[in-house]
């Protein structure tokens, strides 16, 4: 072995640095096990808030992806609104898949664009805020808000009905929802859009045992239906960078 | 009488020398694990501090890791301000960022661009720029920091559409802060080869101590990340059901080929396979590694797995990103006969189309030279 003289070569520096350095990538291999593995009573022999503080945000990471059990649904989102043209009594639309729109970038590409599942992503949080409310949430959700001020006064009237905690988690996601049904409703109908009503399906698939049978039917869907609600914009939303990559996507598909 | 104190005296003699046999075997032990302490820590000091380790195989993490960069951006080029820019403020990420990253002020400049087109789409040619500068080597050592400040700005901006692999694809990025990845196969290292640099001993050695490290170091990462994969799925019904594969490829989102899910699930026990096997490979793959067989067997395994997520799931990047990092466990030697074979059979069709071209007046003087000759890398 040629170590025994190249050993004589090592500096002080070098030693201490080694010394170090080596000690930080051991701490750093640790936490990073106790991190990334399960939630084991090992952690215990790092102090409380060690793990965290050192691993949050640089190194987060969470690894029960399709685990214990994979994802086993789609999420729909479909939207309609009410449209006044001027002159014109309001007229009602009908409903239009913004999820199917965006899915189609997707299918049968090889790179799919991060776009194709803004809806699924806006579906799936709502639904999720939406079920952990208690059932006399639920009715006032699904009541009309459209009048000015309507965000403060359906929080109002939900709080009423105490867990404001739950009605906190959720009024976000209703916002971004009919946030983003403010943006499909304007591609697709334009600027005479007054009101939007979104509604939300996920349907599970058709259970492994029976997915070669042609005639087994999916399981039936979970729908979230809202009430009618007022238009929503964040500030700073572009409408044409919307409308611009939405349209065609929904022009796509509604032709089939 | 006599006879039985002689006995008793041998019996005394006998009890000392196993006393004395033990406290030499104990001795010599000692001094044989101490000996093989001693080889064990000059081993792993030497192997730490005398030489880079895996060089070709960082420098294709590396090149990989850009290719991901680059076509996650050009992916999203087209819808780039519908999924992260002012169309996307629906989200209200503008408002209150979702990510801890972009309430860093170092990783806020997409963030605050987001509602203006143009400075945006100017922060995308420059991030798509820096990702091609990382992926070729250039300047490497500044332009890795500056390109992982920008993606991670970029790809924290809207967490909602994320995935795992941007969190592998950050924490393996700046971990490459610390190794020497445009060592080879890069325009740095064609600098090298015509500048070579001048170092100290103890700045080389510092250095490739910090290089083999960052190794150490993503080996663990990727172990750690694979065995917990498995054993997160280890506890689902779906997966001991060897049937866990089947659900999301028959979702919208992660089956993007409807046709080709359906064909891959239709056969039932193939769909065991893929499900336990992935488990199996997860769980096996630091123990793979460890014979020179096993890890053929095992690096093979994941990257067909891999492969088969980027497909049939929809995620390229992210597998591309995790295939990255596996490049480190194919050792040098293999990488360099890769391009050598690579680089005879391209000389050896090069020849060929030159003999069926007996017209060209050019190669007909003088065959030898299509032989492509490139400076050695070494």
């Amino acid at each position: 072995m040629t170590s025994q003289p190249l050993s004589r070569r090592r500096s002080p520096l070098v030693r201490a640095v080694l010394v170090v350095a080596s000690v930080v990538a051991a701490w750093h291999i640790f936490a990073s096990f106790l991190w990334i593995a399960p939630p084991s009573p090992l952690r215990e022999v790092v102090p409380a808030g060690a793990l965290k503080g050192y691993m949050l945000p640089l190194f987060g990471q969470s690894w029960s992806v399709f685990a214990p059990e994979p994802i086993n649904g789609s999420y729909t989102l479909e939207v309609r609104a009410i449209v006044e043209e001027d002159g014109a009594d309001p007229a009602e639309t009908e409903w239009v898949d913004a999820t199917a729109a965006e899915v189609s970038m997707a299918q049968y590409n090889l790179f799919p664009p991060r776009a194709a599942f803004a809806g699924t992503g806006v579906a799936s949080a709502l639904k999720s805020g939406f079920d952990d409310l208690t059932d006399d949430h639920r009715v006032i959700a699904g009541l009309n808000y459209f009048e000015a001020d309507w965000e403060n006064r359906m929080a109002e009237k939900m709080k009423t009905y105490g867990k404001p905690e739950l009605v906190d988690a959720y009024l976000p996601r209703e916002h971004m929802a009919t946030a983003y049904a403010t943006q499909v409703a304007l591609a697709v109908w334009g600027d005479d859009v007054v009101r939007v009503q979104y509604r939300v399906t996920r349907q599970n698939v058709v259970p492994f045992a029976s997915r070669n049978d042609p005639d087994a039917t999916p399981p039936s869907p979970q729908v979230v239906e809202t009430g009618w609600r007022g238009l929503v914009r964040n500030p700073g939303q572009s409408d044409a960078a919307f409308r611009d990559v939405f349209l065609p996507a929904y022009e796509r598909t509604a032709d089939k | 009488m006599t006879a039985r104190t002689s006995r008793s005296v041998r019996i005394r003699e006998d009890l000392a020398a196993v006393g004395v046999m033990l406290a030499d075997l104990t001795r010599r032990g000692l001094a044989h694990v101490g000996a093989i302490i001693a080889r064990a820590y000059r081993f792993c000091e030497s192997w730490l501090l005398d030489s880079k380790k895996a060089l070709y195989g960082l420098a294709v993490t590396r090149i990989l890791l850009g290719v991901a960069a680059i076509g996650l951006l050009l992916a999203n080029a087209g819808t780039r301000l519908y999924a992260f820019g002012s169309g996307s403020l629906w989200n209200g990420e503008s408002l209150e960022a979702k990510s801890a990253f972009p309430q860093i002020w170092l990783f806020s400049s997409f963030h605050h661009a987001m509602s203006n087109d143009l400075l945006y789409t100017a922060l995308y040619v420059l991030l798509l720029a820096l990702a091609v500068a990382f992926t070729l080597g250039w300047r490497f050592k500044l332009v890795l920091p500056v390109f992982w400040v920008l993606w991670v700005s970029f790809i924290e901006a809207n967490d909602m559409l994320g995935d795992q692999g941007d969190n592998m694809f950050r924490i393996v990025v700046f971990l490459l802060i610390f190794a020497d990845p445009a060592a080879r196969w890069s325009f740095d290292a064609r600098r090298r080869a015509v500048r070579p640099r001048t170092r100290s001993a103890d700045r080389e050695q510092i250095g490739n101590l910090f290089h083999n490290l960052t190794l150490v170091v993503l080996t663990a990462q990727v172990s750690f990340v694979y065995v917990s994969g498995a054993l997160y799925k280890a506890g689902g019904t779906p997966w001991s059901g060897g049937y866990a594969v089947y659900n999301p490829l028959q979702t919208d989102q992660f089956g993007t080929w409807p046709w080709l899910s359906d064909l891959a699930t239709a056969w039932g026990p193939a769909v065991a396979l893929a499900t336990w096997g992935s488990i199996l490979v997860q769980l096996a793959f630091p123990f793979l590694l460890l014979t020179r067989r096993t890890r053929i067997f095992g690096l093979a395994a994941i990257l067909s797995f891999h492969i088969a997520i980027a497909v049939l799931m929809g995620l390229p990047w992210f597998s591309l990103a995790m295939i990255a990092v596996d490049a480190i466990f194919v050792p040098d030697g293999t990488w360099r006969g890769m391009t050598t074979g690579l680089r005879s059979a391209f000389a050896d069709a090069r020849r060929k189309v030159t003999d069926a071209e007996p017209a060209a007046p050019e190669e007909a003087d003088s065959p030898e030279t299509s032989a492509p000759t490139r400076r050695s890398r070494r």
